[in-house]
């Protein structure tokens, strides 16, 4: 974006106060979505709590596609949509709330560097795992992505998106690395922060920022995903700061709110569940017949048949 | 003590030991752990190996700046004994800033940029490849460096190659006033010896500080941050002693 546009949509970001009714939109929470993906959307999630903005998650098959950028999540606030935990703290920022305004110069380059080691170590780490180590892509995320799609288009997107993965992967170095160094490396992240946190509360002692909600949510993510193996999670538990800190953000952020915050969830499964009966509903709801007019339609903005879905789209897209 | 060590890597030009990122990294952190190498600068034989730079030592051959910098570590040369466990932890989250913020800017002035690319960079290498992988070579390094560019930043809403270099280049300063923050007025990074970090920042830096290129928006805001060009001046003078020219 210029920075022309990009001045002109904080201008818009700072008219309007946090709405009530702001959504999260992700991938399905139970079938689809992916550890890299949860990894995103619960830092996201944790970094709006820390800010006490509500912001209630809407689970969504098409997610991926409707996101401005292509990657989950993105928030839905007021008629603007804003993707990715970075942009989504400068527009949280422009509306007057932000964690890193008592950080010193020295500090906020730091936050921002530490930041990048997550991205640069886990986030690559966990889509290396994700995509492009034969087991768990046939066994968990061949199913898993595909799953709302019937065959033979599961297969295509994703080895689209496999496909897309790898060749990233070979852009940056990484596909000639091996499981173990991936591991190795995830290792070192994990020592990094470690030490950088210490035996505080968090990573910039008294107060959380958007840091602490990324490691937290790469990290929580990682310890109660079931993999092939298990070898991810040892690697972080061989920390126990890192593992009582997740703790400590997951009992003082989300516990006591509704279970959509999916922390609250504890060794989930990663594999293929029974199907969702809200899901049955939902199917039958596209087809009713009553609102293949759009006027018959008892209940507009809930209503979730395909005419008002499209609908909508145009509307969050606007 | 330790086996002789050869590092075979890019020459240098415009008072740079070299022009390559990765093997300036490479040979500051042997100047300032005190590690004996043997710097074997490529040029026109026909040995030109694929990942540079390589070290050689015995029958062990490494090859990524990370991997050759833990090689030198376990022979005991060691640049960061000094510095605490966090200490440590910062410098690994300062080369994943420089890594994600400042490569793709720095590939796209040596390899996108047309200008850049035709009258600097292209000739420098061919020449010092023989033929006729000169033809082949440089053209390959070319279309890597935009390809990465475009897999790692080039995704949507930014549809055009403008958008993502004008992306890549504002990521770029950001990450230049950074570092410039946390230098501030100290000599290095941790104090007054220099560390691995150092030899990173200084790899990245130094050629887009020296190397004199037509097209040069990064230079220009590089050189009003006085602290990282005093920084990697220092650095010349002291560990290479190459006097300041300008090419």
């Amino acid at each position: 974006m210029s920075l022309v546009a990009e001045a002109f949509m904080n201008q818009l970001a700072a008219a309007e106060p946090w709405p009530e009714n702001a959504a999260l939109y992700q991938q399905l929470k139970e079938d689809q979505i992916l550890l890299s993906d949860n990894a995103a959307s619960l830092a996201v999630q944790a970094f709006l709590q820390m800010c006490n903005l509500p912001v209630r998650v809407v689970c969504r098959a098409n997610a991926e596609y409707m996101s401005p950028s292509g990657k989950v999540p993105f928030i839905h606030v007021g008629n603007q949509v804003v993707s990715e935990l970075g942009p989504i703290v400068q527009f949280v920022k422009a509306k007057g709330h932000s964690l890193s305004d008592g950080l010193d110069e020295v500090q906020k380059a730091e936050m921002k560097a530490y930041m990048e080691l997550v991205n640069n170590m886990l986030l690559t780490a966990e889509l290396y795992l994700q995509w492009c180590d034969d087991v768990t892509v046939e066994e968990i995320t061949h199913p898993r992505y595909g799953s709302p799609y019937p065959w033979p288009l599961n297969r295509i997107l994703s080895y689209q998106k496999q496909w897309e993965i790898r060749r990233k992967m070979k852009a940056i170095g990484w596909a000639g690395k091996s499981l173990e160094q991936v591991l190795e490396d995830v290792d070192q992240c994990c020592q990094a922060l470690s030490q950088r946190l210490g035996t505080q509360p968090y990573f910039f002692n008294k107060q959380p920022t958007e840091l602490d909600a990324l490691v937290f949510g790469h990290l929580f993510t990682i310890l109660t995903t079931q993999l092939i193996t298990d070898e991810l999670s040892e690697k972080v538990k061989n920390y126990g700061n890192l593992t009582a800190f997740c703790r400590r953000i997951e009992q003082q952020y989300f516990e006591g709110h509704d279970k959509d915050g999916s922390a609250a969830a504890s060794a989930r499964s990663a594999k293929r569940s029974e199907s969702d009966p809200d899901l049955n509903k939902i199917w039958s709801q596209i087809f009713t017949p009553e609102c293949f007019c759009l006027a018959a339609c008892q209940m507009p903005s809930s209503c979730k048949c395909v005419t008002h879905l499209g609908v909508q789209l145009v509307e969050l897209m606007r | 003590m330790a086996a002789p060590m050869e590092l075979s890597c890019w020459g240098g030009d415009w008072g740079l030991p070299s022009l390559h990122p990765e093997s300036l990294t490479v040979m500051a952190y042997a100047k300032f752990s005190g590690a004996p190498l043997t710097v074997n600068t490529i040029n026109n034989s026909w040995s030109t190996p694929k990942d540079v730079p390589v070290l050689i030592s015995e029958d062990t051959v490494i090859s990524q700046p990370a991997k050759i910098l833990n090689f030198l570590r376990k022979q005991r040369y060691n640049a960061d004994y000094e510095l605490s466990a966090k200490q440590g932890a910062d410098t690994l989250a300062y080369i994943a800033l420089l890594e994600e913020k400042l490569l793709p800017a720095l590939l796209h002035t040596f390899w996108v940029e047309a200008e850049n690319y035709c009258s600097v960079t292209k000739p420098w290498f061919a020449s010092r490849i023989p033929f006729p992988l000169s033809l082949y070579l440089p053209g390959k390094m070319s279309r890597e460096a935009l390809n990465r560019i475009l897999l790692t930043r080039g995704g949507p809403p930014l549809y055009s190659l403008t958008e993502v270099e004008a992306q890549i280049y504002r990521d770029a300063k950001e990450c230049l006033n950074l570092l410039s923050k946390r230098l501030g007025t100290s000599q290095f990074f941790f104090g007054n010896t220099p560390t691995t970090l150092d030899a990173f920042v200084f790899g990245f830096l130094a050629p887009v500080y020296k190397v004199c290129f037509p097209r040069v928006q990064l230079q220009e805001h590089l050189k009003q941050l006085t602290n990282l060009c005093r920084f990697c001046d220092d650095i010349l003078t002291c560990y290479f002693k190459l006097t300041i020219t300008d090419g």
